[in-house]
């Protein structure tokens, strides 16, 4: 790491711009070990997708594990294929206040989520695709999917 | 960056940050689009955890598969950039060349299968707006309306046709078979009802029109029970049928004797039978007449039941013969579908992944003009820079996948 930044500074000292940034970087077969792995972190996510998955473990554990999954694969990307790991410290300026920002973005509307998640209104729980368990709205609920045995007979006149 | 000069009073200028101005600025520009995606996909997260109901992927033709596919896609045309940038330093123009086109393929074959997506979407009436949309929130007075007009817009169309083709004929009866059958009555149930009956008459034409997993099961369970009760009803009437009309065919023959019998000029070919039946007085002919006008008005009022029941069984058959929903198996129809959340599951997806698209678009205008120049080791700092943006493009879609097809 040392060496590199030495090597960059030497080269803007010479004012050369970026023509000898050739030890700059990762080698092929780095990039083809990230690119092996971001495939298999694909798969991964994709198993979410599965049966297996669905009968094993709730979605919220799939929602965890895919955002773990893609922060990872993210974290690739950013280290190797654009360079991040090899660049001098000038990175920390540019990704460490981006990255406050939209973590304090998501954190800010954390409670925004919570809110909306437990306080439904009667109309619309009345109109939620999954049904809500929620034992002092029974009466609210035989409107979806609801066994009426007089079903049938719903002859036009 | 603290540089000595040694001595000598030789300015020179000094770049802030160790690296070209265009990578600063690439790196500029990078922060504020993370912080661009990251407050769509935040906005994106409060709006899908905090709806009162979310479309599943299937119902709304999203492919995991084909998702997956795009993500594939854009890791190797990530990897492919690399290359070019790597083939560059060394001034392999030619090779540099190669992975940049092979890079433009790779997007291209991006764009490609996200408006194949698209398409799909579309000919299905999701739209992220109203004029063209056909997703409603829920199976209402409105909803059913909604329709009933379709239909009868339909039948207008086709109607219209001076010599209609067998297809066009089968698409009519079918309008209106549902029209008359399906649509008007349910319409009328729930205008009337107001209660349980005419709400379940509502979320049955929902759910007969597009179904929603595991809801037809149930749906084929009621309109098969709907179909042995119609043929059993149907039977009955046919008996009952059947007799009245022997019983009014006797009374018209009884009549029609006691008629001869009181003509004076009897036809040569019923003459035999005068004198069978001829013992009748003709005071029974008016008695007969009243009886046969009560057997007329009973059979018709049987035969009205029995067409109303014959509709009905028709209408019954199509539904329950377009086991995925009366919009799948006649694609013509273009009917309004019930999709709860749908509207803002639409309006989410096109605005992300469409943000994305632009994105990607951009990345190939620049690939494809790097075509017409040498890519040599001059040009690794314009290489390395559109790198850093199509990587960019890549981690955003890193995020949208999952979120967007898996959640």
């Amino acid at each position: 790491m040392s060496e590199h930044q030495s090597v960059e500074t030497d080269t803007h000292n010479t004012g050369d711009g970026h023509e000898s940034h050739e030890h700059h970087g990762g080698s092929i077969k780095t990039y083809l070990l990230v690119f092996v792995a971001l495939c298999l972190l694909t798969t991964a996510s994709f198993l979410t997708y599965t049966d297996f998955w669905r009968d094993h473990f709730s979605p919220q554990a799939g929602w965890a594990f895919m955002m773990a999954v893609s922060c990872t694969k993210a974290l690739l990307v950013v280290l190797f294929f654009m360079h991040l790991l090899y660049e001098a410290n000038w990175k920390y300026v540019l990704t460490i206040p981006s990255i406050f920002m939209s973590i304090f973005l998501v954190c800010m509307l954390i409670p925004d989520v919570g809110l909306r998640m437990n306080r439904v209104s009667e109309e619309r729980r009345r109109h939620m695709a999954v049904e809500q368990k929620e034992p002092s709205n029974i009466e609210a609920q035989p409107t979806k999917n609801s066994e009426e045995p007089s079903a049938p007979a719903k002859n036009p006149e | 960056m603290s540089d000595d000069h040694s001595g000598h009073l030789k300015l020179r200028y000094h770049p802030g940050l160790p690296l070209s101005t265009g990578k600063t600025f690439m790196w500029l520009f990078l922060s504020t689009e993370i912080m661009f995606f990251a407050g769509l996909i935040g906005t994106y997260i409060v709006l899908r955890f905090g709806a009162p109901a979310w479309p599943l992927p299937h119902d709304v033709h999203l492919s995991e598969p084909i998702g997956a596919f795009n993500t594939f896609v854009l890791i190797c045309s990530s990897v492919s950039v690399v290359l070019a940038l790597e083939a560059a330093r060394v001034n392999k123009a030619g090779q540099a060349k190669f992975w940049i086109l092979v890079t433009l393929v790779l997007g291209t074959v991006f764009l490609g299968v996200k408006a194949y997506e698209y398409q799909a979407k579309f000919s299905h009436g999701i739209y992220p707006q109203k004029p063209h949309s056909l997703i409603y929130e829920k199976a209402d007075l409105p909803y059913a309306s909604r329709v009933r007009q379709s239909l009868e817009s339909h039948q207008l169309r086709l109607s219209k046709y001076e010599s209609p083709t067998e297809h066009e004929q089968s698409q009519l009866n079918i309008t209106d078979t549902l029209l008359r059958h399906f649509a008007r009555p349910v319409e009328l149930s729930a205008a009337k009802s107001g209660d349980m009956q005419g709400q379940l008459a509502l979320d049955r034409m929902a759910v007969t029109i597009m179904p929603r997993e595991g809801q037809m099961v149930l749906e084929q369970e009621r309109l098969g029970a709907e179909q042995d009760q119609l043929e059993t009803r149907q039977t009955e009437i046919d008996a009952q049928l059947q007799s009245l009309r022997e019983k009014q065919s006797q009374l018209q023959k009884q009549k029609a004797a006691g008629a001869a019998a009181s003509d004076p000029s009897p036809v040569d070919a019923t003459g035999d039978q005068t004198g069978a039946v001829g013992s009748d007085p003709t005071a029974n002919a008016e008695g007969a007449d009243q009886e046969i006008d009560e057997l007329d008005a009973k059979i018709s009022q049987y035969a009205a039941e029995s067409a109303q029941i014959q509709g009905r069984l028709k209408a019954v058959s199509i539904l329950s013969n377009a086991d995925h929903g009366l919009n799948e198996k006649y694609h013509w129809l273009h009917l309004p579908m019930v999709i709860p959340g749908g509207n803002m599951w639409a309006s989410t997806y096109f605005l992300l992944t469409g943000f994305h698209a632009v994105h990607v678009i951009v990345g190939l205008i620049v690939f494809a003009l790097f075509l017409f120049i040498r890519l040599d080791v001059n040009r690794i700092g314009s290489i390395e820079n559109i790198g850093l943006y199509w990587h960019f493009v890549d981690l955003v879609w890193i995020f949208l996948f999952p979120l967007l097809y898996l959640f």
